[in-house]
Order: C-alpha cells, then structure tokens, then sequence
C-alpha cells in the first residue's frame, strides 16, 4: 500500500513532469516505477500500437507512398505498347477473346482500338512509353514496370477494394496501409502513421474502406489530410482561441486531472493526459508540415505545386514530405481515370494527354526529390490503377466523337520507384493485342506481398485474428515477385 | 504472429502481448483441464491439417477427437497412447529436432513452447481425457458456492464473483458513493448522465430500495431504448446508404426506430429475435413484425453499371448468415464458406444448408422491397392520410384523364404565340412525326392550363407530404420460392457443385420437424431448450456492454478459437436466469446492475489494478471509456442542448465540409440539420457507409461494413482534438457556459462547482473550484482587451447571446466548459 505522501508525490511529479517535456511515455514509465507497480503486469495492458515494431526480416523499404490512380488509366495508351493492335484498328475484336467474357459497358463484337499516341523505347533499359508521359520516359531506367497485372473484378468498386484491402468487398478488411501500421508502427509519434490525400474532386471507388481499419483497431485507419481547412479533422481551435489560451486550457485540464492522483494508476486516464499534450503538438506540428508555402520556388515549380490548392501535384509533395518526417505509409488517391470515351474528359486523344500532363510532372518530380534527398532508397513509390482498359473501343461510345475504352481486367500496366527493386526492369507482357497476359501474369495478391515484403513483412505472417480466424491481406494467396527484387 | 486485441489501446503506452484472457488462465491454473488448457492449444497449433476438416487432413490423424487421436493410424503409428506420453507418436513428433519431423512443421509459423509440451505430456499421462468444447454444452444451473462472506452478496452474482475472489486471496472493493453509482448506472442503462434533479433525489433517498427504484426509473425512461439501439446498430451493420461505388441513401431508419420501441417495449428476447429473423412469416404478421425484418436488410447492394447481381446476391446471403450465426450463436460459420471449418465441427455442407434458408427472399442485389409504413405510434393517422392519399390520386388521375381527351381540341385552339418557346416548337412539328419528348412537352403545359387539375395536383402533393409526415418507406424482407442452393468450391458463386436443402448443422442439436426449413423455423431452433449458445450469447454481450469487456472475451466467438469464460460458472447462471425469466431484457439487466459486484467503487488498489488492469477478476467496479454516442449526447445533456425527440429520420449535425462526392454518386457533405434535429441524440445521425461520420469513427465506431460485436476502444490524440474543437462539443461549450451564467450561481467560486456539479454529476472538491477559478481569471485577462475574439469564442457556431451576458464573461466560460467537457472523469463511466 502506498502512503498519502507518495501520492501527492506521485501527483506532483507526474505534474512536473507533463510541465517540462509534454511527453507522457516517459511520465508513465516513472508513474509506475514510482508506484511500486510490477512492470510487467502493468505493461501487459496496453500495446503502443505506432511504437516502431520488429520487421519479421530486414527490410528493404521504411516508407511506402501509394499512388491509386482510381478509375483505370489506359495502360495500353501510355505503357504497353502494342503495334499489332494499332494495325488492326477498326478490325472486329477476334470472338476467342470475348466469349464468356463480360464487360461493364460493351456487349455483342467491339472494334479493336490502337493507341492514337506514339510510343518510344527510353534509357538504357529501353522501356517503352507514350508521348503522354515525357517525364516519366526520362526517368525509364529508374523505373520498374510489371505489364502483367490481371485483377478478376471489372467494376470500380470491387476491383479497387481488391487492389487496397485484398477481398473485393466491403467486408470490413484493413487496407494495405492499415495492415502495414499495424506490422510496423511509425517512425513519428507526433503524426499519424498512415496518411492519405484524395484528388480529383470525388472519393476513390473503394470509398473509405481504401484506406480503412476493417477489423483492425480503428488507431490503424488511414488519416485523410485535406488540402482545404483543417489538414487533420478538428486540428484548429475554435474561432477566438489563440495558442497562448489552448495552453492555458490545458494547462487547467491536467492539473484538473492530476488532483486525484490516485486516478493515475489506470494506465488508460494516464495515457488520456498524455493524448492531449500529443495533440497539442500536432496542431503546431501538422500545419507547418501540410504549409507549402515553405518550400522553395524551384521545388513547386518542379512538382507543379502551388501552395494552398487542391491537387494531385500538391499531394505528390506533401507525401515527399511526410516520409521525410518518417510517416509510414502515405496514400495518394486521384480519381478521374476512367476513360470511357462518354464524355470530352474521357477520351483518350489529347484529352489523356492533358490528364497526364500534371500528374507526369509531379510523380517524376517526386522521385527525383526524393532521389536527391537520399529518401528513395528507403522509400517505394507504386503507381497503379485497379484495372487496364480493353484493346477495344467502349461499347456504348463506339459511334460517338470521343475515343474511349472499357475496363478490363485481364491486364494492366504498373510502375515501382524505390529501395529493393531492380531499376529499369520490365516484369511480364501480354500478347500482342493486350488482351491476355502472355507471360508471368500478376494478382493484386501479388503485389500486396511484393509491398509488404519490401517492408519487411513476411505477408502469411502478417496476421490478426477477427472472428475465430487468423485473416491477413492476401487472403490465401500471393507470391512475393522476386524477379523485380534487387 | 499471436493476435492481440487488447480492450484498450493507447498510442504512448508500454508494448506487451498477453491478453487479458492469457493473464486471467495463467492466474487460475490446478491441474491440466482439456477444455482450458489442451483444446485451445491442439486448435491452435494442430487442427489446420489435424482437425475436424477431412479435406484438409494429413496422415488420417485428426485430434480434436478421442477415437482419431488414440486409433491407430493408416502408418501403423498411435499418435496417443492415453496414460502413456512416451510411447505416444505426438510427443515424438513435437520434441523432434529434425525439422523434416518435428510437428508443427516449421513451415506453418506454428510451434509449441516447453511449456505446452509439458502440458501435452501431463494431459497424456493422465489418459488424454478429452470433452466437448465446453460452449456446445448446455448450461446447467450452477450451484451457488461457498463463499467466505455469506452476507457481502445481493444475489448469485456477487457469490460466484467472491468465490473467485475468494481463490485470488482478494476482496471485494467498497460500494461506489451515490454520485458516481447514478451516473454510472444511467450511462448505462439510458446513455446519458443524470440530471441535477434526478441527482437530488436519489443522494436523498434514505429509503432502503433508493437505488433499486432509481434503477426502475431508469429503465423506464425511452432513453433506454435508445442506448441498447446503438449496440444493435454494429450487430446489424446499419447504415442509411446502400454501399459500394455510388452509396446512394437508402431508408431503413424506420427499422431503427422499431429497434428502439421494441427495446422500450421490452419486448422478450426470443420474440424480439424472431421478429427481425422472421417477422414476415408469422401468421397474422402485424406491420411492427414486418418493419423489424429490416435487420437483415442492412446489407449492401452493388449498382455499379455491369456489375453480376447473382454475385452481390450471394454476398448478401452469407454476410445475413455470419451475422445470424455471430449474433445469436457466437460461432463464427464464416469460416466454412470456403471448406470444412478447420476448429468447430462445422462442414461447408452445413454451411450452405444455412445459405439455403437465405437464399428465398425476394431481394436480389436490390433496394427492393420497401413498403410505405406508418412511424412509431403514428398508425391510425397514417391509415387515415394514406386514405386520403388514396383518394386524392383517384381525382388525379380522372383530372389528368379529362385534361389528356380535351387536349386535341385545345391545341386546335389556342393562341400559339402566348406558349413557352418549347411548347411553341413541339406543336409546331406535324402530329405523326413528334417524338414522346415533344408529346409530353405539350401535354404537360396543357394540363397546367387546367384550373381542376393544378387543384388536383397541388391537392394530391399536400396529401403525399401528410401522408409522409406520419410514415415513411420501409425495406423489409420478403419470401418468395426458394432459389435452388449449391455447395460452391471454395465459396466461390460461379463454381456451384452439390445441391444442398435448407437445415441447421448436424453438430448442433437437432431442429424440430418443419414443413418448410425457412427463417421462422431457424428462429425457433435458434431458441429450442437445448440451444447451448443463444442465452450464454446474450448475457455475454450485456455484460461486456456494463463492464467494458464480457465474461467471455472474444464475444463474437465462443467456438474452440475464442478465448475461455472467465467466471464459467456465472456466464451459465446468467444465461438460465435469462431464460427463466421468459427472456425479459429489463429483468436481467436489473439484475445485474443491483449486484454487489456492479456497484464496487471503480478506484480499485495500486497493486490489484496493475495486477488485474481489465478487471477480469471483478474486484472492483467498472471503469470504461464513454463510447461515441455516449460523449456526444452527455456533451449535449449537460449544455442543456440535447433534444429529446424520439424516432424519426437521420439527422445532420454539424459535419466538416469534405467538398468531395462519393465516386459517381452525390456529395458526401450536408447542411446541417436546423431546429432540434441538430442535436439530437448521436444514434439518429445519418450513417453514410462510404464517408461515416468522422467524429464517431474516431470514437472507434465500427465501418458497420460487417457484424460488429465489440468495439476495440482506442485512445488517441485525434480523439483529443474531436473533444476540444469539433464544433459540436464547442457548442456544447457555449451552451454550458451560458446555461452557468444565467443560473443562480453568482460568485465565480460558486459558478465553477456549479459547472464541475453540471458535468460530472456530483459536487466539486475546494481545489477543482480554486483551479477553475484560476483558469477563469486567466481567460478573462486574457479576452479583456480582445472583445472580437471573445464574441467569437462565446458565440460560434451557437449564436448569439442571450441579452445582458457580456462577451468576455462568456467567452472565459466556453473555456472552462470546454475543459470540463475534455476531463477525465467526464469521458469515463467510472
């Protein structure tokens, strides 16, 4: 039993203690040594769940930065080229390739659509791009390209939760930055650990549960950062309260709580306090970082940034930035890739390649940043879409003015930048239509093992267990790509 | 990696791995017990290729039973020799140290510590005795035990908690003083905390059953039913949206409000049940009955342009299966969708059995059926207005009629160029050639023209519009002819094999002859006699809503996987007291709220909390997190502010703009709701399952994607910020500061133990006031000479002030609500 005074002692210096460092892990720690508290026993009561955790083995990568270009950009416009196609163009599409095949918007015999752009071998490694992507196409040899991701869902919606969270459903599963938080933690406790921007006016496909916790707890949720208002949800403090006086108040609520120091030991009221200085320090810490006015004129230009916008490019650094700041992982959805050739913005002309031309300069800009800023060794950047476009033209828009395609699912173009991958490395190819893969096909699944053993996570170990079972992001599926691997 | 799911997570604290189940075992240990310290371990380590699961099996051994584990095996090896560990094959095989033998093999991330083996050792030599899970066993009415204070206890609950305690060497804390065991017991049985009043009343109440009638108080109140709703709400995944990429709203909140009146109603748990399982295929079914059919209309439907609907059908179809079997049974079917469950004796043909019974409703990836139903209470004006409705589109139509067949005649007539510019070029274009679009054009003005049918048609609107003020459209379930059912391979739709009929699993004690096996039959088998699982269930989840975590911890799972009760004894005691009393909700949670063990003071020792900080052992009373309803509407009880209005449609409070729209669909943001419906109560706050709202997930409220039987509480510093600046709880403030300024208090000192009294329930200590003090002067220095920002502070977003309160004096208070609002003791039920 412990006497009064160690009470008020305890009160005083946990007291002092929240004063001078605003850091209540170590507050806690000597809260429970001084209380004569076995520590163990006392430990076995909370986890830290953004605590940096063991790897399962070294990782390649600390960082990931995920670029969900939602709605199915036409790979076959911008990566995978394919001259047989363009020959053919206008040719009906060959009956064995669509039979039994459903397509959201085409029915009956479509015509074969070949790129109207041209293509171009770049760098050493001779990889073949569109003229829509000419900042991309200088950075051919730090790229590495797998041309053989086939999904087996042909809507938005489940085809982008597959992509994000492994199952194409909302059945409440964590997304692939939730999963990666709750394997590894955070490198900062002053921000959340999994970061999201969204882009293009309208919410991903997958909706939330893109970057949700499914049955993880909920601390594991991506952290939507908006580039208008509060950059975190309920960061500022209400209209006429300045710094000084949210000190005063909090100043007031710990000794408040403090009085009865004998609340102190449940681990959770100490904790509380020590949320509330946190936060603190987030609503000086977070809008500094989101402020891009800081930046220099070269490194906006260069990204195309403009401080105070809404926009991909703005998003692009942003991200540079909080990698910098040792966030885990960092969630860049754009929505607006779905060229159906329905409407003048989706036709996949000149259209496309104004569609490209921001989102060209700011990821080439982002990793060449992060490149000379020693980052991208220890940072993957992943460009993806949930599915590839048909080789042939859209159904409904085939007698319309604007060209277009429909989502396919039998394969797709992707992009890595960054640690533990071999630069310049085409991976897989398709036939000479693109329709199939010819070669080395890839799952979703795939790729989510490939990110998380990049990170050090053995995906099949990587486990939480939610209603009897033991659940985990590639389902029973998925084989780490090891050929990309450096 | 070992799951953990602590009951709370905090962002700074220490790394650990034991679950509380894990330290509660280890506590209790004798001698070696099958269903404690075997099952789970063989589960865990063994039954992937070892279990019930015959697909899956290697070598012809299963271990999950006596005549598989102790036979001899196609190799001629026995795996167990009962009463002979070292001539037992499976002791071999896991202290083998080649890892081409060694059992778990290396590969399956599984293994054994020295300590389980010693376990299985001991377990062998003492003839490898095994049992039946113990859940699949129907609770017996436990014996009260000996106890070592006859006289502490009220009523079995405290005897089989001091018994446990007994065996610790603990005792029992001191009853909680009056203040904190009323607010305490409102939270939870209303949600909300109490008033000063009801506060007055009870402190004053000297009579011997003062708590128990302030309890029957409490569970009268609608209140009530409001508070148990919110649990029902994750159980039955509701949203007001349809999900997917558009997440159109949808209305189903008529199912909510029955939700809530049947809670208040306390209406019997079995019929409650079946009235949301079957409610459709009773006999004589009423519209209440119907409407609660609702709760398996929770789930998603997928409009995405191409999508198949026989997939999201199916989808449909086994998440209304796992959330049955999870709600009422705690077992997780889930897990044999796709093969033979791999640790309950459950097949995949068991499964789709059960998929059968869901695969006859007339839904099929649709919003439909919906039917037009009368509100809460609302039933003889709703008949009267849909009447009038009725007769309102009779003369409609017949205006609508006489208007078309005068229509030729009129166009023949009429002044062309007095028509709007349309009309003008509809008419100009030769009869046979216009299209519908010019037809309806012209038909629509003409009809405008009508003197009886603009009366008509404003007379058949105002008649809608009374007709919805009383009823709203309802989804509810409908049965039609059964759709033939398959064993899918791997729980994949488009690989149909066997054909199966609808039935319950044949592990599971047998259903009563049916004609038909539908829903209504699987309500009824759900509450047979010999049911071990449904009551055990229901009070598991009672009790973790009161002490922040149930007898059984993993509450969705009391299959082989979950975790073991840790007062089995009590968990049955409870579950046949439930039953005894005709399954009255009300009774048992008055119950248990009269115990000993629920009305302890919360404090608990130094050395017993660190000891025992979920408080498995129950020798102190609960102390739990308010959960994310809780917070909002105490917020807006003690500012005075809260509505009370019952019922109705999903409101809008205040909401951040997110300027975003759902992919293809509308904008995920709102206006907020004016009038009352602004605050009102956190459960009628519309749920959008593509963006929920933001304050309520960071308060740890489910996605409601799927079944969600407990919350993981977390403890984070977004939570904080939500409770410092979210200008809901900054209103609250402002409303609480103003609600302090015009009370009678008049002094500061007063006015500051009147704040903490307002907020917390109970009466301030010297030095709270002294230190509210103190921030008062500090704020009102500090605003002196800056009215704007005070004006701001004391006004946004609730409005102006009301007359003769100054600006400074109201601003400072904001300040001290505002941290009043963010103590500790205020968002804790302690």
């Amino acid at each position: 039993m412990r006497t009064e005074q160690t009470l008020a002692q305890l009160a005083a210096t946990t007291r002092r203690h929240f004063l001078t460092t605003g850091s209540l892990g170590l507050g806690s720690l000597a809260l429970a040594s001084m209380s004569g508290v076995d520590l163990q026993a006392a430990d076995a009561a909370y986890e830290e769940p953004f605590a940096p955790r063991p790897a399962h083995f070294v990782p390649k990568v600390k960082n990931v930065i995920l670029l969900s270009m939602s709605g199915g950009p036409p790979h076959l416009d911008l990566f995978d080229y394919k001259p047989e196609l363009v020959r053919r163009t206008g040719e009906d599409c060959p009956q064995s390739l669509i039979e039994g095949k459903a397509f959201a918007f085409t029915g009956g015999t479509p015509k074969l659509l070949g790129t109207p752009h041209a293509f171009r071998q770049h760098g050493d490694s001779g990889a073949w791009l569109s003229a829509a992507l000419p900042r991309l196409a200088g950075l051919a040899d730090e790229l590495t390209f797998v041309k053989s991701l086939a999904t087996d869902q042909f809507n938005h919606g489940p085809a982008e939760l597959l992509l994000l969270t492994g199952i194409p459903r909302t059945a409440g599963r964590p997304s692939m930055g939730a999963w990666a938080t709750y394997g590894l933690g955070s490198e900062n406790r002053d921000l959340p650990g999994f970061v999201v921007f969204v882009s293009g006016g309208a919410l991903p496909s997958s909706g939330k549960a893109g970057w949700g916790s499914g049955f993880l707890p909920s601390v594991y949720q991506g952290v939507q950062c908006r580039t208008g208002g509060d950059p975190i949800l309920y960061l500022s403090n209400p209209e006429g309260m300045d710094r000084a006086l949210r000190r005063a108040s909090l100043d007031a609520l710990r000794d408040l709580n403090t009085l009865r120091p004998e609340e102190l030991v449940h681990t959770e009221t100490a904790s509380r306090i020590a949320q509330y200085e946190l936060a603190y320090r987030m609503q000086s810490v977070v809008p500094e970082l989101m402020d891009l006015s800081n930046e220099p004129g070269h490194i906006l230009e260069e990204y195309g940034a403009q401080p105070g916008a809404a926009s991909f490019s703005n998003n692009c650094l942003l991200a540079r930035r909080l990698v910098e700041s040792g966030v885990r992982f960092v969630q860049l959805s754009d929505w607006g890739w779905d060229f159906h050739g329905n409407q003048a913005n989706e036709d996949i002309g000149d259209v496309l390649v104004q569609r490209c031309a921001a989102m060209d300069r700011a990821v080439s800009a982002l990793i060449v940043d992060l490149k000379r800023r020693a980052l991208l060794d220890e940072t993957l950047v992943v460009w993806v879409g949930e599915f590839g476009r048909t080789p042939f033209r859209e159904g409904r828009t085939a007698g319309g003015p604007w060209l277009g395609r429909d989502h396919h699912p039998f394969s797709n173009t992707m992009f890595m930048a960054g640690g533990g991958l071999k630069p310049g490395v085409t991976y897989g190819s398709t036939d000479e239509l693109g329709f199939h893969v010819a070669e080395k096909p890839v799952h979703p699944h795939d790729l989510q093992a490939t990110i998380l053993h990049l990170l050090g996570l053995d995906h099949t170990r990587l486990t939480y267990r939610f209603q009897g079972r033991d659940f985990r992001l590639t389902d029973v599926a998925g084989h780490v790509l090891h050929d990309i691997l450096a | 990696m070992r799951p953990v799911r602590p009951a709370v997570l905090s962002l700074f604290a220490f790394a650990g791995g034991l679950t509380a189940g894990g330290f509660l075992i280890a506590a209790d240990r004798a001698e070696v017990d099958y269903t404690r310290d075997i099952r789970p371990l063989l589960a865990n380590a063994c039954y992937q290729c070892h279990g019930p699961d015959d697909a899956a099996r290697e070598a012809g051994l299963r271990l999950d039973r006596f005549d598989g584990a102790a036979g001899e095996l196609p190799s001629g090896e026995r795996a167990i020799v009962p009463g002979d560990a070292g001539a037992s094959g499976l002791l071999a095989r896991i202290t083998a140290s080649d890892p081409d033998v060694v059992m778990p093999p290396p590969h399956s991330g599984k293994s054994l510590s020295p300590r389980e083996v010693e376990l299985l050792r001991r377990w062998i030599d003492s003839g490898a005795p095994y049992a039946v899970h113990w859940s699949f066993v129907p609770p017996a009415r436990p014996v009260r035990p000996e106890v070592s204070h006859p006289g502490w206890g009220v009523n079995p609950i405290d005897d089989f908690v001091l018994a446990r305690l007994d065996r610790e060497g603990l005792q029992p804390a001191p009853e909680a003083d009056r203040h904190t065991l009323l607010r305490r017991v409102s939270i939870d049985l209303t949600g909300l905390p109490p008033t000063p009043e009801e506060v007055a009343l009870f402190v004053n109440d000297r009579s011997p059953d003062a708590y128990g009638q302030a309890v029957d108080r409490l569970l009268a109140k609608s209140a009530y039913g409001e508070r148990w709703a919110a649990l029902w709400l994750d159980l039955a995944r509701y949203g007001d949206s349809a999900g997917y990429i558009h997440d159109p709203l949808r209305s189903i909140w008529r199912w909510r409000d029955w939700l809530i009146e049947a809670l208040n109603r306390n209406l019997p748990y079995d019929e409650f049940s079946r009235d949301m399982l079957a409610g459709d295929l009773l006999p004589d079914a009423t519209t209440e009955q119907i409407i609660a059919t609702g709760f398996h209309r929770n789930t998603t439907t997928n409009t995405e342009g191409g999508s198949n609907a026989a997939e999201y059908h199916y989808a449909a179809v086994v998440d209304r299966v796992n959330t049955t079997f999870e709600v009422w049974m705690g077992v997780t079917m889930a897990c044999a969708q796709c093969h033979n469950h791999k640790y309950d004796p459950f097949t995949q043909r068991d499964y789709y059995q059960i998929v059968a019974i869901f695969n006859s409703q007339e839904d099929f990836n649709s919003e439909t059926p919906a039917r037009d139903v009368p509100r809460v209470g609302r039933d003889a004006e709703f008949a009267d207005r849909a009447a009038r409705l009725e007769a309102a589109q009779q003369t409609f139509d017949a205006a609508t009629a006489a208007a078309d067949a005068a229509q030729p005649e009129w166009e023949s007539a009429v002044d062309r160029d007095a028509l709007p510019p349309e009309v003008v070029e509809a008419i100009a274009v030769a009869v046979e050639e216009r299209t519908p679009q010019h037809l309806e054009r012209i038909r629509n003005h003409h009809r405008t023209t009508r003197e009886d049918w603009r009366t008509a048609d404003e007379a058949l609107k105002a008649a809608r519009a009374a007709r919805d003020e009383v009823g709203t459209t309802a989804m509810v379930m409908r049965e039609v002819d059964p759709r033939p059912t398959h064993v899918f391979i791997r729980g994949d739709f488009r690989s149909p094999a066997e054909p199966v009929q609808p039935g319950v699993p044949a592990a599971l004690h047998a259903a009563a002859a049916e004609e038909a096996f539908n829903r209504l039959a699987l309500a009824r088998w759900l509450f047979a006699p010999e049911n071990p699982l449904t009551a055990r269930v229901a009070v598991n989840r009672m009790w973790q809503e009161l002490f922040g975590i149930g007898l059984v911890e993993t509450a969705e799972e009391f299959g082989a996987q979950g975790e073991l009760p840790s007062h089995p004894e009590l968990l049955d005691w409870l579950a046949t007291e439930y039953v005894r009393l005709g399954w009255d909700t009300k009774r048992l949670l008055k119950t248990i709220v009269m115990s000993r063990t629920y009305r302890q003071a919360s404090q608990g020792e130094p050395e017993q909390v660190a000891a025992d900080p979920y408080n498995r052992l129950l020798a102190r009373g609960p102390r739990v997190r308010l959960s994310a309803e809780q917070l909002r509407d105490q917020a807006l009880a003690v500012s005075g502010l809260l509505s009370p209005k019952l019922y109705g449609p999903p409101v809008h409070p205040h909401q951040p703009t997110n300027g975003l729209a759902a992919a293809f669909g509308s904008s995920t943001d709102w206006e907020t709701s004016r009038g009352e419906d602004r605050y009102r109560r956190a459960l009628y706050t519309q749920w959008r399952r593509n963006l929920p709202y933001p304050s309520m997930v960071a308060f740890d409220v489910p996605e409601r994607a799927v079944c969600s039987t407990r919350r993981i509480r977390t403890n984070t510093p977004v939570q904080a910020l939500v409770t410092l600046n979210d200008p809901v709880f900054v209103e609250a403030a402002q409303a609480l500061a103003r609600r302090i300024l015009t009370g009678d208090a008049e002094s500061t000192e007063a006015r500051a133990a009147l704040a903490l009294e307002t907020v917390l329930a109970r009466p301030a200590t010297a030095g709270e006031t002294q230190r509210i003090v103190e921030l008062c002067e500090t704020t009102r220095a500090a605003l002196g000479e800056r009215s704007a920002e005070a004006e701001l502070l004391a006004t946004r977003p609730l409005g102006p002030l009301p007359e003769g309160v100054d600006s400074v004096e109201a601003a400072a208070w904001t300040v001290v609500a505002n941290v009043l609002l963010n103590l500790d003791e205020a968002l804790m039920k302690r």
